[in-house]
């Protein structure tokens, strides 16, 4: 008898918790509970953190639970919990995604921002992406800029005996560099690179900003498609493996997987390390013992003006399950619009603000050196237009054809030739 | 005398009653517990032709239909003959899991027979110590295993290189180079079979040393003094009289190698130039990291039948070689 | 030429002790020896990395014996805020050990039952379980996340646990085992006025210990060294068990190999020498069943 009964205590315990795991959080007599999912990055959680106690301290009766998943399991974690209606109240989406998730988001009230509203309010990159058929789904707070940024190791430029800060003109200046900063050790493998752009972002997005540069598009005329195999496309593609034939990268053993951009740079690897201005937190970060000087630049264009395309940037949307949709709003928008919250989460967080009166603020230039330089090509900064799937589009496709095409396993022609296949075939 | 028998009849009902109730206490629970996994099995068949993502609103049931349509065979079509890129990562994985399962076998064989029968043919003393040795990556975590032989590999700090620098060679980068290669496998490919052969093999070598101790001590022997030499008493007597074991170890090394994830998917995700990328983690990929639930259903029911026709496959061997 | 000894009562004159013989004996060794160390090389190679200090680990070429001999990475990993390992401990004992109870108490039931009870549709339902057993799992993997998804259960330590309360391969192991039970026993203990219950117990289950043992030790190993099932299911940091951890640890430590070495050490060795004592039970489980 003693063990049907423990049997039937397994079983009760199983259901309990079971039960147990989808429970709201209980709060206190007449206080609002939020929710708000956010992914794992320690500089953005504490400008976050600031921003709630700030609304806090306004608004005593509200609460805000801040709950962050890893970035690769975010995803994961949104697309399982918001069929089954258990996402939180507030929700940090990379401005892309939306077009993907818009079904399962409350798009903004009228009375808290309209879409003209918001296009006057930000630059055209971060608000493009929370805006899927004309209808805004969320508020951006960064303008996230993976072109044109470089991580610049001083100590190595004056070991090459360069003149530090570069004085780069053209690209051709960079590349210059880059071969002078380039060493190989003994056994003939390259110990540092002198410009390292292949990793994936880097490489993806300096490929369509070379296309846009160029005078070419990577959309066709209605945007229902791409067009991946044009001259243009060509020429950037050519431009790159000249440049790895110019000896400044080894993409056997500089690439996304393998020192990856912030690992090598942090470690000395790296003379010039392409990747979005985020890293520098990150790798400030994970690097504490890092004893080089370095700092940040921003890249002369390929050709003609800096146009370049941007991916939005991460922003914040609201459940449409939430109970208080209007408090969550408040907060956004107190987050988001308010140009002192909005600058103190920027600088916490290390990312270009997306709102233009605020990344031109003096505060903003003082605490984030690099901003100013960044603010000469940011008006030529373009939306990169809603794909079906953008990860899969840039990850899978682009950067994995481009880096064969470096390590001379693929010809141009024929990454050409897969990229527009393949980016095609994900419309269904 | 009656009233015995009435006792044991009644009595026999009795423990009827009680056998009955507790086959249905049993039963009972046990049906609803399987009746979930029946569910299961149901949505993971409907599943495959869908083209179905989570993320999506989808129709009523299951969030099937709507936004997440019926496509019939439309997915397996795409496998066979489309020219996306899921379709060329699912026809580059069935490739590359083929290439793993086929090189692993025959190297695991090689290493771990002659090693169990020369671990065999020593005395007591150390067998137990080598055996134990010999034994402990099977033990070790797969993760911890790839993390160890990804800094073996390491292509500027890694042991590996540094004993080829030693000997004057070109070190290679192990784990990211997509243009070299051995025998038409990449590099990369070599290196996650070596440390998957490297975990694998005492497990093998403890079912080959149960047998060989199986095999009569006396046959060996008479063999031996009939003239035959070490070799031939190997091949003439021991490899007939163990060969179930081989085969029965070929099938679940197969078996396993073709489910190969953990490895892999730390050691390089599947790069470089998705030369290692094998089924298990397309199946991940596709399912968790872009949410192609039903595309990544059907990838596999693809290596579920790959699984079951080893699987039959050695059950008709085995039921042959039981025969005579 | 012979490798091992003859037997002494050889009726042939046996060759005098030779050369040959010594070679032969020698290569045996050196082969044997030469395996040993390529199964040890790797293990030396992580615990001397750990106790490097972090420039010399990212040195080139490498250096075999630490130079600066150091704890700082273990002091590191044992101080870090974000790597809680006892609670990772935990979170992987928990899992394996309710797995393992869960798992032994089912099979031994439900094989007790198929093999000494007599009931309607038992055909059927075993002939379902032998389905169940050749059905891999990952055709199951993705609706069982949808499901526990729908349940509220990601995250949560629950959800790898409510798919593995009944295993397929326990229960058919289980039923070989009741089979030889002798049934006179059984009837002997009900003529005594002994429940069914109290029957599977207390006379059942004792003489199920070797088996069960095998069984228990076969599945927490495979639990404790489970990935990519509860890599999916446990999203959040805190709920992770150790592997799942370890992968986490290194692709937040990239360049830092000597820190991802010392982890890798106090995650992967304690319950390797845990499973060195168990070992003979686990070479007796693999001999046996031919599962891992």
């Amino acid at each position: 008898m003693k063990h049907k009964i423990l049997a039937l205590l397994i079983v009760l315990a199983i259901g309990l918790t079971a039960c147990g795991g989808g429970a709201e959080p209980a709060g206190e007599e007449g206080v609002i509970v939020l929710r708000m999912w956010v992914h794992t990055n320690n500089a953005f959680i504490a400008g976050y953190e600031a921003a709630i106690a700030a609304y806090e301290a306004e608004h005593p009766n509200v609460d805000i639970q801040l709950e962050n998943f890893d970035y690769e399991l975010y995803l994961q974690t949104l697309q399982t919990a918001m069929p089954a209606g258990e996402e939180a109240d507030i929700l940090q989406l990379f401005g892309t995604w939306t077009s993907q998730y818009y079904e399962r988001l409350a798009p903004v009230p009228p009375e808290v921002m309209t879409v003209e509203e918001a296009q006057q309010t930000f630059y055209a990159a971060p608000i493009g992406g929370f805006i899927v058929d004309g209808v805004l789904y969320g508020m951006p707070q960064e303008f996230n800029m993976e072109y044109g940024g470089v991580l610049v190791n001083k100590s190595l430029y004056e070991a090459a005996g360069l003149p530090y800060p570069p004085q780069w003109q053209t690209m051709d200046d960079v590349l210059a560099d880059a071969q002078a900063l380039t060493q190989t050790d003994a056994s003939g493998m390259m110990s540092v690179a002198g410009f390292h752009f292949t990793s994936a972002d880097p490489t993806a997005f300096s490929f369509l900003a070379g296309i846009k540069q160029r005078g070419g598009d990577y959309w066709n005329a209605d945007r229902t498609g791409f067009t991946f195999n044009t001259p243009e496309a060509r020429a950037q593609l050519q431009w790159m493996v000249d440049a790895v034939n110019a000896g400044v990268v080894d993409p056997v053993v500089f690439n996304d997987e393998t020192n990856f951009v912030i690992d090598a740079f942090f470690q000395g690897k790296v003379g010039i390390g392409y990747i979005g201005a985020w890293a520098i937190a990150e790798g400030q970060a994970n690097f504490p013992d890092f004893a080089d000087e370095w700092d940040y630049f921003y890249l002369p264009p390929f050709e003609g003006d800096p146009v370049f395309v941007a991916d939005s940037g991460w922003g914040l949307t609201v459940s449409p399950n939430s109970q208080h949709q209007d408090i969550a709003w408040d907060f956004i928008k107190f987050l988001t619009t308010n140009p002192e919250m909005a600058m103190q989460w920027n600088i916490a967080s290390g990312t270009i603000p997306a709102m233009p009166a605020v990344a031109e603020s003096p505060e903003i230039a003082a605490a984030m050196p690099w901003v100013p330089k960044a603010l000469e090509i940011l008006p030529y900064g373009q939306y990169l237009g809603n794909m079906p799937d953008r990860d899969l589009v840039v990850y899978e496709i682009i950067y994995p054809h481009i880096l064969n095409t470096l390590q001379g396993v693929e010809t141009i022609d024929q990454a050409l030739q897969a990229i527009d296949t393949e980016a095609n075939s994900t419309f269904r | 005398m009656e009233s015995t028998s009435q006792r044991t009849r009644r009595q026999h009902q009795g423990l009827a009653i009680a056998k009955r109730r507790f086959v249905a206490s049993v039963t009972v629970p046990l049906l609803l517990y399987e009746s979930l996994g029946i569910f299961v099995l149901v949505w993971a068949f409907v599943l495959m032709f869908f083209d179905y993502s989570p993320g999506r609103l989808g129709g009523p049931l299951l969030g099937l239909g709507g936004s997440n349509p019926f496509v019939g065979l439309g997915n397996f079509i795409e496998m066979v003959s489309g020219d996306s890129v899921q379709a060329g990562l699912f026809r580059a994985s069935l490739r590359n899991t083929l290439i793993f399962a086929v090189a692993v076998l025959p190297l695991n064989l090689v290493i771990t027979l002659p090693l169990s029968w020369l671990l065999e043919s020593i005395g007591n003393r150390f067998k137990a110590l080598y055996r134990t040795i010999y034994f402990l990556p099977v033990l070790t975590s797969s993760v911890g295993v790839a993390l160890i032989w990804m800094s073996m590999y390491d292509p500027q700090g890694g042991w590996i290189n540094a004993i080829i620098r030693f000997f004057g060679g070109t070190p290679v980068a192990w784990l990211s180079d997509p243009r070299a290669g051995f025998a038409g496998i990449s590099v990369a490919m070599w290196a996650v079979i070596i440390a998957y052969l490297w975990q694998d093999y005492g497990y093998n070598m403890v079912i080959f040393i149960a047998a060989l101790q199986g095999v009569p001590q006396e046959l060996r022997e008479a063999a031996l003094i009939d003239g035959a030499n070490s070799w031939q008493a190997f091949t003439r007597i021991t490899l007939p009289l163990i060969r179930p074991t081989m085969l029965f170890v070929c099938v679940m090394t197969m078996l396993s190698s073709f489910q190969v994830f953990d490895i892999i998917q730390v050691m390089t995700n599947g790069g470089p130039n998705n030369q290692t990328q094998v089924l298990m983690l397309d199946i991940y990929k596709s399912a968790f990291r872009y949410q192609n639930m039903g595309w990544a259903a059907a990838e596999s029911f693809v290596l579920f039948l790959i699984v079951m026709g080893v699987t039959l496959f050695q059950m008709r061997v085995l039921r042959t070689d039981w025969e005579y | 030429m012979t490798v091992s000894a003859l037997s002494t009562t050889a009726a042939r004159p046996r060759k005098p002790f030779g050369w040959s013989r010594l070679l032969g004996r020698f290569l045996v060794y050196f082969l044997l020896t030469l395996g040993l160390s390529f199964t040890l090389l790797p293990f030396a190679m992580m615990i001397l990395s750990s106790f490097k200090t972090n420039v010399e680990a990212l040195r080139v070429p490498p250096t075999f014996w630490p130079q600066n001999f150091t704890v700082e990475n273990y002091l590191k990993i044992f101080n870090d805020p974000q790597l809680p390992l006892l609670r990772f401990y935990g979170n992987s004992a928990f899992v394996a050990v309710f797995n393992v109870c869960s798992t032994l108490f089912t099979s031994s039931l439900i094989g007790y039952m198929f093999a000494k009870f007599e009931f309607p549709g038992k055909r059927i339902l075993f002939g379902w379980f032998l389905t169940m057993m050749m059905i891999p799992t990952q055709i199951t993997m993705i609706p069982s996340y949808l499901i526990l998804a729908k349940l509220g259960l990601i995250n949560s330590l629950w959800g790898l646990v409510i798919f593995s309360a009944v295993d397929a391969f326990g229960i058919f192991m289980m039923r070989q085992f009741c089979e030889t039970l002798p049934t006179e026993l059984l009837d002997a203990a009900r003529i005594d006025g002994a429940s069914e219950w109290q029957i599977y117990w207390r006379i059942v289950l004792p003489q199920l210990g070797a088996p069960l043992a095998t069984l228990g030790i076969l599945g927490f190993m495979g639990n404790w060294n489970a990935y990519l099932w509860p890599m999916i299911v446990l999203q959040k940091i805190e709920v992770r068990t150790l592997p799942v951890i370890l992968t986490w640890f290194n692709s937040t430590h990239t360049g830092q190999p000597a820190v991802v070495m010392a982890a890798t050490v106090l995650i992967v060795m304690p319950i390797l020498i845990v499973f060195l004592f168990f070992q003979r039970w686990i070479v007796q489980g693999f001999t046996m069943t031919g599962f891992k």
